[in-house]
């Protein structure tokens, strides 16, 4: 009984230490009060547990992010061509496929090839592998996970970013395609971070929903797997939004995706601003889905390590 | 040199359930039809039972159990990787944990990026650790396989480079589950140099293992974890030899 007082004592010492900087009692020692305190019975905060411990962890999320990058580069003879070669070879694919049907009703002032692969980029590239990539990550760093103190929502949030470094190299062919096209590139085009850290904020909400979902169900991922796989479908990627019948228009602008493309496009290649209420839906979305997932992330993170 | 009034581990009233399951639904699918059926129930395995334990300051003390006793779990639990059910656990210090040999050891990585990658993981500056690769490979002898990915070393190589990134600095608590069974003869004599150095800086070390003589030349005190509970915790010869009677 003796000891769990000293115990609790010591704990209500190092808060009140904590809580007021240089009013520590006398009898504390200078050695301990530097030293981190990990307490398993302090309280969780739903929403600023998270956003800390990604920000201790900045060092560790930086490494991450760039050994991830490195590490597919490194083994592979084609190296940072692998990150292009599934956008490229899609939109040659498609391009191969559609641009007779679509290029002549699509926006006569732009190359379908653009049109194209700019929504491959932000859609399939972009959306839909970090998505998949945030959501496998806690699954697939589970040797870690299982022995190191690390918080998990590290590896969901380094997984959004190395996809967004991917989309950010990306960019360049688009950039190169849009010069040879004649298409020029717009000042406008300086603002296309502001579509990127929406859908990282949306991508990292997401992705932290479906890795907790995965840690207790392992057919989650390949549900999700099949859904993203859709997306290229359900937002005009490939296709004209003029295409759609008029009744059916509203069932893809009700998509938030929708809004980041139409920013994005407006950004990178048109010019121009998109109308005000797909800025508003994206900024809307990206914070909705990010405190969404992670509302649902600290409630299902109780012992995640043990379902591992 | 000012002394540390709290023990650096200081473990109450532990329990931890593991939920086994016959009815476990380990698919989305099977968890639907269970729900719909009423059948979520989950069949509770306690693998720590009301453990009270504290490690003193500057102390090495032994934990030892037949398989499945809770050791490894109780581990996990100081080094805040799993969150006891009930009780606490206040831990003061900076921790290095090797938790089943390899620790924070990635195989597809080399030994060089091993070290700043499990450096960074023990919280430490990921510039700081490049300064450090040196140093770390000429004490685990391995500088001549920096650059080779640790996937090629081998379990003694891997164990005696995760030993040597997380006893580089002192920490002040350091967890070695099983980490020495697997060093040949050379690589016990250098760690029991390390592990008496960092004794001696005030280090309290926590060591898993399953080989008797280690515990009783290590450790002062050894703890004897039996499902989940205390069997006995005092002097290591006292209680090593109660235990080795019983097998």
């Amino acid at each position: 009984m003796g000891e769990q007082k000293t115990m609790r004592v010591g704990f209500l010492r190092v808060i009140a230490i904590l809580a007021v900087p240089g009013q520590a009692p006398e009898s504390t020692m200078v050695n301990t009060t530097e030293l981190p305190v990990y307490d398993s019975a302090a309280p969780r905060r739903v929403y600023v547990d998270v956003w800390k411990n990604l920000g201790a962890n900045a060092s560790l999320i930086k490494l991450l992010v760039v050994r991830d990058l490195t590490l597919r580069y490194k083994r592979s003879v084609l190296g940072v061509w692998w990150t292009l070669l599934n956008p490229i070879l899609t939109t040659a694919v498609m391009w191969i496929v559609f641009s007779q049907i679509f290029s002549r009703q699509g926006d006569p002032s732009v190359p379908f090839v653009v049109y194209l692969l700019s929504g491959v980029l932000l859609i399939s590239m972009y959306f839909s592998q970090g998505v998949l990539a945030s959501g496998s990550s806690l699954v697939a760093s589970h040797g870690l996970l299982e022995k190191m103190p690390i918080p998990p929502e590290v590896f969901a949030f380094t997984a959004a970013l190395a996809a967004m470094a991917n989309f950010a190299i990306g960019l360049f062919p688009l950039l190169f395609i849009q010069l040879v096209t004649g298409v020029g590139i717009p000042w406008t085009i300086l603002l296309v971070p502001i579509p990127t850290f929406a859908m990282l904020l949306l991508i990292t909400g997401l992705g932290l929903l479906i890795a907790s979902m995965a840690v207790h169900f392992f057919d989650v991922l390949d549900f999700v797997r099949v859904l993203l796989q859709l997306t290229i479908w359900l937002v005009p990627t490939f296709y004209p939004l003029s295409m759609v019948p008029d009744a059916f228009q509203i069932f893809i602008k009700l998509n938030p995706l929708y809004s980041y493309l139409v920013v994005f496009r407006g950004f990178v290649y048109a010019g121009e601003f998109a109308p005000v209420w797909n800025f508003v839906y994206m900024g809307l979305s990206a914070v909705v889905g990010l405190f969404f997932g992670v509302w649902v992330f600290s409630k299902s993170m109780r012992n995640l390590t043990a379902y591992l | 040199m000012t002394m540390v009034t709290e023990p650096p581990v200081v473990a109450r009233d532990l329990r931890l359930a593991y939920r086994l399951s016959r009815s476990r639904s380990s698919t989305l699918k099977e968890f639907a039809v269970n729900l719909l059926k009423r059948q979520v129930e989950y069949e509770e395995l306690w693998a720590l039972d009301g453990v009270s334990m504290d490690l003193e300051y500057g102390e090495t003390l032994g934990i030892i159990g037949p398989n499945g006793a809770g050791k490894s779990t109780l581990m996990k639990v100081i080094a805040g990787v799993l969150r006891p059910t009930e009780g606490r656990v206040v831990v003061t210090g900076h921790l290095s944990p090797l938790i089943s040999l390899s620790g924070g050891i990635n195989v597809e990585m080399t030994g060089r990026e091993n070290i700043v990658l499990f450096g960074t993981l023990l919280g430490r500056d990921p510039a700081d650790m490049k300064e450090r690769v040196d140093d770390i490979a000429v004490w685990a002898g391995l500088t001549d396989f920096l650059n080779v990915p640790v996937r090629n070393y081998s379990t003694g190589m891997q164990a005696r480079l995760a030993f040597s990134i997380a006893t580089d600095v002192k920490p002040e608590i350091l967890i070695l589950d099983e980490v020495l069974a697997v060093g040949d003869t050379a690589f016990r004599r250098k760690s029991r140099e390390r592990i008496d150095y960092l004794m001696g800086g005030g280090t309290s070390v926590l060591l898993v293992s399953h080989q008797m003589n280690t515990i009783r030349e290590l450790a002062e005190r050894t703890l004897w974890l039996d499902k989940g509970r205390i069997k006995a915790l005092g002097p290591s010869a006292d209680v090593v030899a109660e235990y080795e009677a019983t097998t």
